[in-house]
């Protein structure tokens, strides 16, 4: 179903317009009912077409954190829950909320259900004209208008996310999302609804789907670092544990010699960068050009593999955040 | 007004058939040769745009659709009131020559290379006011693009495959769209920011052009290849400058119907409303798009019933900061607008902003809106370079600025067409308007509105300038009525009191010549007299020298080899042999020599930097990046930047620091603006403390600090909030909240002592606030036309002086013989103020006064580097007293520097 609760039924308040009156129970689900029909359709089109297919349970939630000292606080995504075909995976992920927030690894052809939670302060009591939710908006991948993560002044449809909305409010948000064939490659997902429909990825609340085609050789490390106004974001996953770690900003990422690692690139906020690896070129992808730097703006995503060789920093060109110190190192040893 | 009068609504012709390119096939190849005439046109909002001719004009213009390997010949005919071209940047062009007005001229293009191309007007930022289009150049024979299907294989497209095409332009924080048939014939304007429709399906393909500064394009749920590759996207990067990118998607494929968000996903440029909808309709919908807002919509003297669209150019012309694309002309309207600032539309139209004649980053932010309306404030979370667009449903006033230079105002009123007179308020609220502050519900027959109305109508109108040349000081309101607070009066039935805006008028003020200090001051003043023309640059503002001994002008500095651009506050080096420069609407440090006013270097720093200080330890300079999220440091003796400095925790949002003090100790002191806090920072950098002010009221703006001589105290001017925040220079708790305004009735207009405090005394909107070298005073320029003198040991108002409009910059300097005299700008007037606070040097400071004032009009033997054109001696800003006798930096002056100054100047605090 595409926003059921976990908790009981009776926890979903909707809230709509000043009034504070809920939305009619019955209208409510039977949208979710010719929803589902037509998911239930579209999955089993899914599952038949590839064999390896594995269903995605997730419930993530969002929260205040990386206060500054002085009481200002940003945002960030916590996994509570992963379940992969009934495998409970959570513990490769990072136990707090985390920027960049967790980073999911899908096959093509999988199915996943993701839920969102709102444990920022405040997050279910209606303001008019300021959304209180948090939602999660995915690139890449398939879903249908209501997994769009969006605000129902965008999507037409509904509030579709976790807490006060413009219109309505919910305690849980569940999207549901295809990863149909072609829908390869990295993607950022992100809120869209936090504050206004714009949302609050530039606060914190971003993070990223590995989408891998079936049967892809492993790398040995997984490098995902987004390139933001001021710094990098980054984090480190082993390629045999799949463990999370090293989240934080322009993080130190190690690496074996002559191990096969690899880089996804996302950019966020407003800044247009130039990103290098010194020392480094690597394939454009869907190309077979060599590059050692490429422009990214925000939202792009670029993904590339190295052997590693020598240690080297990562690092922007962009005026402003070079000479802020926009870099890290990529330690080989 | 009435409908007929201001809104004159003619019928939209909808679909306009081109008949674009009259085919002569070559007799030796396949290849084409196409003659296509075009004229460029002003439309009724005052955009210029290209038009096939014989049709309408339009914006995107006509998309050009050619086969590789063919001709394109292109007469164009100017029909518009500026210089124009015809520029094709990545196609070879025989002649991309500027044509004047009312000539013709012709281009050749050969389409040598496949793919999508931007032409345009070639005119200095004037094209981005309309004047782009595409030419897309297809494969000569089979498929011109592939799509990614929903089950993932690539399938190739032929062009009688496809259904529609839109092309979705770029420019600013704005789409501007066309819809075309599948084969390119018929084409239909769908102006800004529209809805694009199709049916689940349908094969679309999007041509995406830029022109101006950089986006990245994200359609949601759908996917496409990138040009010339195998990967899948969905988001892509287009280049400053011009960029192209063209895909194809089967609408909807995999996910279904529904309204899929398309947008900019630079987060400015999506807080300043760059998005629109791409509407998949089910099969046996009828997928047809929304039209955006046109130019020839309902506003003023709009020519078609449709949503319409007023643009205002941003710009780093003084007044003119938030220019109307048709200021010239509307001012010279009957309707007697009086400002090019100011526009009229109907409800539902939308308001759009192009940065197309700055050098500087802004924002597009609401300072007041009618009590109301929707989706207000509209702001965007830091500064950044493109435009904006919002739609105004709700009749009233609504006020623009750009956070980070805080006198750039554009104004618009949406009007209810059926009713007499303009709103001011929301007819449905009493005519009230909110502020950006929290105030709510403000009555627009109040002072203060009024106050803010007036100031508005100045700042945005030279003629309402405060000329002491001249003698005698006019301002000028609109005469049309205004609908406003206040019981219905004057033949108003339905509520609202209807009054000319002119009532407000000031005739023939008499302006007292300027009449120097009894005393001279030591040494020079420095004077940015920031909004001063000249002939032989672009850009406005010179440095006003002033010798302090005699009074009279030494020199007028306005570096055209540079086309210094808004020079808005100095410091000088140890020796005081250099001058630093900040070039606020611009990203450089000009480096001056102070003996001759001779260039010494133009440095690039970050964008919109506002003010330079040095270190007093080590002479490092430091800069306040205005519109980023820093200071830069320049080490002493090299001219080049070592280091940002951060003012905020990485990630956190932008500081924005403006007016920023260091201490003699070498810390220093920001007021930032965007996060409204004081932060105190190392000499290296690391964050001590910040501080929020402006009792956590929204949008304060703090603009500028003072330090005490110790570093006790830290004084911020908090511009919106009319306050001073008084912070403790070592812990950074906040001491004090001195409020400007307590004295003051904002709803009557009456004055009292209301803050018991033994005079009466008010400061509107506060800028700067230096403290004295000696710690006594701290001086407050407020730019509502008011000086206030602030006792640090009570934290007291103690006295307000009267200054000039767009009072601004404040600095100390030696008096001679002791003492020292407050300089006093003001942007609004061509004088500068001449204060001293403690005339008889007993530390009471309630005898501070006015020792006189200095015309910085220019003679003819005043020595120049350029002519001045215009606006003489206006703009005061930052101001400088050489030698600068603070304390840090009055010690380390050389000996021939500290001969003139008095044992107790050369060591304000003692030992």
């Amino acid at each position: 179903m595409l926003f059921q609760s976990n908790r009981a039924e009776d926890d979903i308040k909707l809230i709509k317009n000043t009034n504070i009156t809920s939305m009619s129970q019955r209208s409510i689900i039977k949208r979710v009912a010719a929803i589902f029909a037509l998911t239930l359709t579209l999955s089993t089109l899914v599952v038949n077409s590839t064999s390896f297919a594995a269903g995605h349970i997730i419930q993530l939630t969002a929260e205040e954190t990386q206060d500054d000292g002085f009481g200002n606080k940003l945002l960030a995504y916590k996994m509570i829950n992963h379940k992969v075909d009934g495998v409970d995976i959570t513990s490769r992920y990072s136990p707090e909320a985390t920027i960049p927030g967790p980073t999911i690894e899908l096959t093509e052809g999988d199915t996943v259900k993701i839920s969102i939670a709102n444990a920022i302060p405040g997050n279910n009591i209606f303001v008019p004209g300021i959304s209180k939710q948090v939602s999660i908006h995915v690139h890449g991948v398939h879903y249908d208008i209501l997994s769009d993560g969006t605000l129902k002044v965008i999507n037409k449809n509904l509030d579709e996310g976790a807490g006060a909305g413009f219109e309505e409010t919910y305690v849980v948000y569940e999207y549901q999302w295809n990863v149909a064939p072609g829908t390869a490659g990295t993607w950022p997902y992100h809120d869209h609804n936090f504050e206004t429909h714009n949302g609050s990825e530039h606060k914190g609340l971003f993070g990223a789907i590995i989408v891998n085609p079936i049967g892809v050789p492993s790398h040995d490390k997984e490098y995902v670092l987004y390139l933001g106004d001021d710094a990098f974001w980054g984090m480190e996953i082993n390629g045999t544990s799949k463990t999370q770690s090293k989240h934080g900003a322009n993080p130190t990422f190690a690496a074996t010699k002559n191990s096969n690692v690899r880089f996804h690139l996302i950019a966020l906020g407003t800044d247009i960068h130039t990103f290098k690896l010194n020392g480094y070129k690597w394939i454009d992808p869907g190309t077979t050009n060599f590059i050692n730097q490429i422009a990214i703006g925000p939202l792009e995503k670029h993904v590339f593999s190295v052997i590693a060789k020598n240690s080297a920093h990562y690092k922007d060109d962009n005026f402003s955040n070079k000479l802020l110190g926009m870099r890290g190192k990529f330690l080989v040893h | 007004m009435q409908a007929s009068n201001i809104f004159s609504p003619r019928k939209l012709i909808v679909t306009i058939v081109f008949v674009v390119v009259t085919l002569l096939i070559s007799p030796l190849a396949l290849a084409a040769v196409h003659n296509i005439s075009l004229t460029a046109e002003t439309l009724p909002n005052g955009q210029v745009a290209y038009a096939m001719a014989g049709n309408e004009a339009v914006i995107p213009g006509p998309t050009i659709f050619v086969k590789k390997g063919d001709t394109v010949n292109v007469s164009l005919t100017n029909n518009t009131g500026i210089k124009i071209g015809f520029k094709v940047p990545d196609l070879k062009q025989s002649d991309s020559g500027k044509i004047n007005p009312g000539k013709t001229r012709s281009y050749k293009l050969k389409a040598s290379n496949e793919g999508s191309f931007v032409y345009h007007g070639n005119s200095n930022g004037k094209e981005l006011l309309g004047l782009f289009g595409a030419i897309i150049v297809d494969k000569a024979h089979g498929p011109i693009d592939s799509y990614v299907n929903a089950d993932g294989s690539i399938i190739p497209v032929n062009s009688d495959d496809v259904d529609k095409q839109f092309v979705l332009f770029m420019v600013g924080s704005t789409f501007w769209g066309t819809e075309i048939s599948g084969d390119g014939i018929q084409q239909k304007p769908l102006w800004a920011n529209p809805d694009p429709g199709a049916i689940e399906n349908n094969i679309v393909r999007f041509h995406i052009l830029s022109i101006g500064p950089g986006h990245t394009f994200h359609l949601h749920a759908h996917r496409w290849l990138k040009k010339d590759t195998s990967e899948v996207i969905d988001v892509k990067l287009l280049k400053e400058k011009t960029d192209t990118h063209s895909f194809t998607v089967k609408a909807g494929t995999g996910v279904g119907t529904g309204s899929w968000q398309y947008h900019c996903h630079l987060m400015s440029h999506m807080e300043a409303g760059m998005h629109g909808s791409f509407k998949v309709d089910p099969i046996g919908g009828d997928g047809a798009s929304v039209v955006g807002a046109s130019p020839y919509g309902r506003i003023l003297l709009g020519t078609k019933d449709e949503p319409g669209l007023v643009t205002f150019e941003i710009t780093d012309e003084p007044a003119s900061w938030f220019r109307s694309a048709r200021g010239d002309a509307i001012i010279g309207l009957p309707l007697d607008i009086k400002t090019k600032s100011l526009e009229v539309i109907a409800p539902g139209s939308s308001v759009n902003f192009i940065m197309s004649d700055t050098n500087g980053v802004h924002t597009m932010s609401t300072l007041l809106w009618p009590t109301g309306a929707h989706h207000m404030p509209f702001t965007q979370t830091s500064a950044y370079k493109g435009g904006g667009i919002v739609k105004l449903d709700t009749p009233g006033l609504y006020v623009f600025t750009c956070k980070v230079h805080p006198y750039m105002f554009g104004a618009v009123i949406v009007d209810d067409p059926d009713t007499n007179g303009l709103d001011l308020g929301n007819p449905a609220q009493e005519f009230k308007i909110d502020l950006v502050t929290g105030i709510q519900g403000l009555p627009t027959n109040s002072d203060l509105a009024i106050r803010l109305l007036r100031i508005f109508f100045v700042a945005t109108s030279p003629v309402n300038w405060q000329d002491y040349s001249s003698g005698l000081w006019n301002v000028r309101f609109p005469t049309i009525p205004v609908r406003i607070s206040g019981e219905p009066s004057g033949g108003i039935r339905d509520g609202g009191f209807a009054a000319s805006l002119s009532i407000l008028n000031v005739v023939d003020a008499p302006l007292a010549a300027p009449i120097p200090p009894l005393t001279p001051g030591v040494g020079e003043v420095w004077v940015n007299t920031q909004f001063e023309k000249t002939s032989g640059k672009t850009k406005p503002g010179t440095i006003t020298v002033l010798d302090a001994e005699t009074w009279q002008i030494k020199r007028k500095i306005a570096l055209p080899e540079i086309n210094m651009n808004n020079p808005h506050n100095m410091w000088s080096n140890r020796d005081q042999s250099i001058i630093f420069q900040t070039q606020w609407f611009d990203n450089k440090l000009t480096l001056i020599k102070r003996e001759n006013g001779k260039l010494i270097k133009n440095i690039q720093v970050g964008n919109s930097p506002s003010h330079v200080m040095t270190q007093p330890s080590n002479d490092d300079i430091t800069i306040a990046i205005n519109g980023e999220n820093g200071i830069m440091v320049i080490p002493a003796g090299t001219t080049t930047i070592s280091k940002m400095m951060p003012t905020q925790a990485l990630g956190h949002t932008s500081a924005n620091p403006h007016g920023h003090w260091i201490s003699s100790d070498g810390r220093i002191v920001t007021p930032n603006i965007n996060t409204d806090d004081v932060g105190i920072y190392t000499a290296n950098g690391t964050i001590e403390h910040r501080t929020a002010i402006g009792n956590k009221a929204p949008g304060a703006h703090p603009i500028a600090i003072g330090l005490m001589p110790d570093a006790s105290k830290a004084y911020a001017s908090n511009l919106l909030h009319h306050t001073v925040s008084v912070v403790n220079g070592d812990t950074g708790a906040l001491l004090k909240t001195i409020d400007l305004i307590a004295d003051y009735n904002p709803i009557a207009g009456t004055f009292a002592d209301n803050d018991g405090n033994g005079n009466i005394a008010v400061g509107v909107l506060p800028i700067q606030i230096p403290v004295s070298p000696d710690g006594k005073a701290a001086v407050v320029a407020a730019t509502g036309g008011q000086i206030v003198i602030i006792d640090t040991k009570t934290d007291t108002i103690v006295k307000m002086l009267p200054c000039d409009p767009g009072c601004h910059g404040a600095n100390f300097g030696a008096k001679q013989g002791g003492g020292y005299y407050a300089y006093v700008t003001s942007k609004f007037s061509n004088r500068i103020i001449v204060v001293d606070v403690d005339p008889n040097g007993d530390g009471d400071l309630s005898d501070a006064t006015i020792a006189g004032d200095i015309s910085m009009v220019a003679d003819a033997s005043v020595a120049k580097d350029d002519a001045i054109s215009s606006l003489a001696g206006f703009g005061g800003q930052g101001i400088l007293a050489v030698p600068n006798v603070y304390n840090g930096w009055v010690q380390n002056l050389p000996e021939d520097w500290k001969a003139g100054l008095t044992a107790a100047q050369k060591n304000p605090i003692g030992d």
